[in-house]
């Protein structure tokens, strides 16, 4: 099966068959998202609410047309973020983030965080149930994709 | 799978606009990411531990296990067992018992059919159906706990949080994060219902055998042992068999043994092992159990078409957890002081 991956504003979608997530271990189901697909956006952060019963990190991208938008991320309750090394001083206002996320099916400006790859070369993994991971990001570092941050707009999708 | 790409020039350009190039090549180690693993070599699941004979109620298998403990251990403060620290849940029988299938990650998955003869014929067919929709859409299409529900007695042994654990010789308190959901555990004690109604995590007594702790429940509302698992009804009632073990380097574990009675959904009582993990090492990394904020910071609902969805920043009912309480004029009434002071 072939995909193709088209490129639209700031948004890279690359699509694959990355098929069922993981054992979600959050207080609702994550079948909103399309885990079929992992998006790139790139924006700075404009809140991070490091909340209970989710967190979401929130980012002004462009959209489609190039307009500045918020775009929302979901992510795991602090305790599990916490245990994946996140806390609530991992994102600051205005720090330029690269977020990988899995698409909201309706098509809004949200998505289901996997990572996020911050300016110092850092990656925060605040994911719930999302993405496949932590494998998707392991395969990810161990193929070179995520160097710098540098692959990361050409990878070559996920199986 | 193989994937070609189309990468437009614009969407380029706006990449590079973004200005946030010159990413370091190498990716810090966190000091913070801790896995049980990291800490200790977890400990075995222990077999499951069925009644010594087959009961036909929670209250006869409880009394027995009483007159078995001559009417139980009188613990003092200084002798009863310390379970104090943070756990969280650890392996559990669960998916065993409900579905045939040596995946454990089929719990809330795909995978795995339904072990039939286990519930009743109408929980059954229910059970059937929740598992062909995980089948269907990868996970079930939405959890009673987006509308800030509580998980309930049942599925306190598996929510993956935060617990505690506080014995004193009148009562036990086994509090989980998860929406804040305490059980008491009211020891000596006959079970009391003034409300003349049914709860989440029901009514709790119990009795020290020595270093085990026996628990009686009644009075659950209707619920689920998780996501992804069968429903309970409101008949469930459990006999818990809580003990301390102890493994190398430090490694501790709480075993529970738990038997349901629950004649509207079970074809017969079952039995299932659960465990929590003691983890110092979240309480080294400064884990502490905070306030659980569902109701004013949740954002999720269930959909016309009965999915999960979302509302997000913008939409009319959406809560802004960071947000400003309903005096926004008054200062100090901002709820993000730290991350943006300036608001």
């Amino acid at each position: 099966m072939m995909k193709k991956l088209t490129f639209r504003a700031a948004v890279l979608v690359a699509a694959g068959a990355i098929g069922v997530a993981g054992v979600a271990a959050a207080h609702h189901s994550f079948a909103m998202f399309d885990q079929s697909k992992h998006v790139l956006v790139v924006g700075k952060v404009t809140s991070w609410n490091y909340n209970n019963p989710h967190s979401w990190l929130m980012v002004e991208a462009p959209d489609e047309t190039g307009k500045m938008q918020t775009w929302s991320f979901e992510g795991a309750a602090p305790v599990h973020a916490t245990r994946q090394g996140v806390t609530g001083e991992t994102f600051k206002k205005g720090d330029a983030v690269r977020v990988v996320m899995s698409p909201i099916r309706d098509g809004r400006r949200a998505g289901g965080i996997c990572f996020a790859l911050k300016a110092d070369g850092t990656v925060a993994q605040p994911y719930d149930g999302t993405c496949k991971m932590p494998a998707v990001y392991e395969k990810w570092k161990a193929a070179g994709w995520l160097d710098g941050g540098k692959n990361l707009e050409t990878h070559p999708g996920i199986e | 799978m193989k994937v070609d790409k189309t990468i437009g020039a614009v969407g380029l350009g706006l990449l590079l606009g973004a200005g946030i190039a010159g990413y370091a090549t190498a990716q810090t180690a966190n000091p913070l990411l801790v896995t049980p693993q990291s800490q200790f070599k977890p400990m075995p699941m222990p077999a499951i531990e069925k009644p010594a004979q087959a009961f036909k109620t929670a209250e006869e298998h409880y009394k027995y296990l009483l007159k078995q403990a001559n009417g139980g251990t009188k613990h003092t403060q200084a002798t009863i067992p310390d379970w104090s620290g943070l756990w969280t849940s650890g392996a559990n029988s669960m998916t065993a018992t409900f579905l045939v299938s040596t995946n454990e990650g089929a719990l809330m998955s795909p995978g795995g059919t339904v072990r039939e003869g286990i519930l009743t014929p109408a929980y059954e067919k229910q059970f059937k159906a929740r598992r062909a929709e995980i089948g269907k859409l990868g996970q079930q299409k939405f959890d009673r706990l987006t509308r800030c529900e509580f998980p309930g007695a049942a599925r306190w042994l598996w929510e993956p949080y935060v617990k505690e654990f506080a014995n004193t010789p009148t009562q036990t308190w086994m509090l989980n994060d998860f929406m804040n959901e305490t059980r008491r555990v009211y020891i000596g004690s006959e079970h009391v219902n003034i409300d003349a109604k049914h709860s989440a995590t029901g009514d709790s007594i119990g009795f020290w055998d020595k270093d085990k702790l026996i628990v009686w429940t009644q009075w659950i509302n209707p619920a689920d042992y998780t996501r992804g698992m069968p429903l309970t009804s409101n008949q469930l009632q459990m006999v818990e068999t809580w003990q301390l073990r102890h493994g190398d380097k430090g490694a501790k574990q709480l075993t529970a043994q738990v038997t349901y009675y629950d004649p509207l959904s079970l074809v017969k009582p079952i039995s299932l092992v659960y465990l929590q993990e003691y983890r110092p090492d979240l309480e080294k990394i400064g884990v502490r159990i905070r306030n659980w904020e569902c109701a004013t910071s949740s954002n999720d609902f269930i959909d016309a078409e009965g999915n999960t969805s979302v509302r997000l920043p913008g939409d009319p009912e959406y809560k802004d957890p960071r947000g400003s309480t309903d005096y926004p004029d008054l200062p100090g009434q901002d709820l993000d002081p730290i991350f943006d002071p300036g608001k």
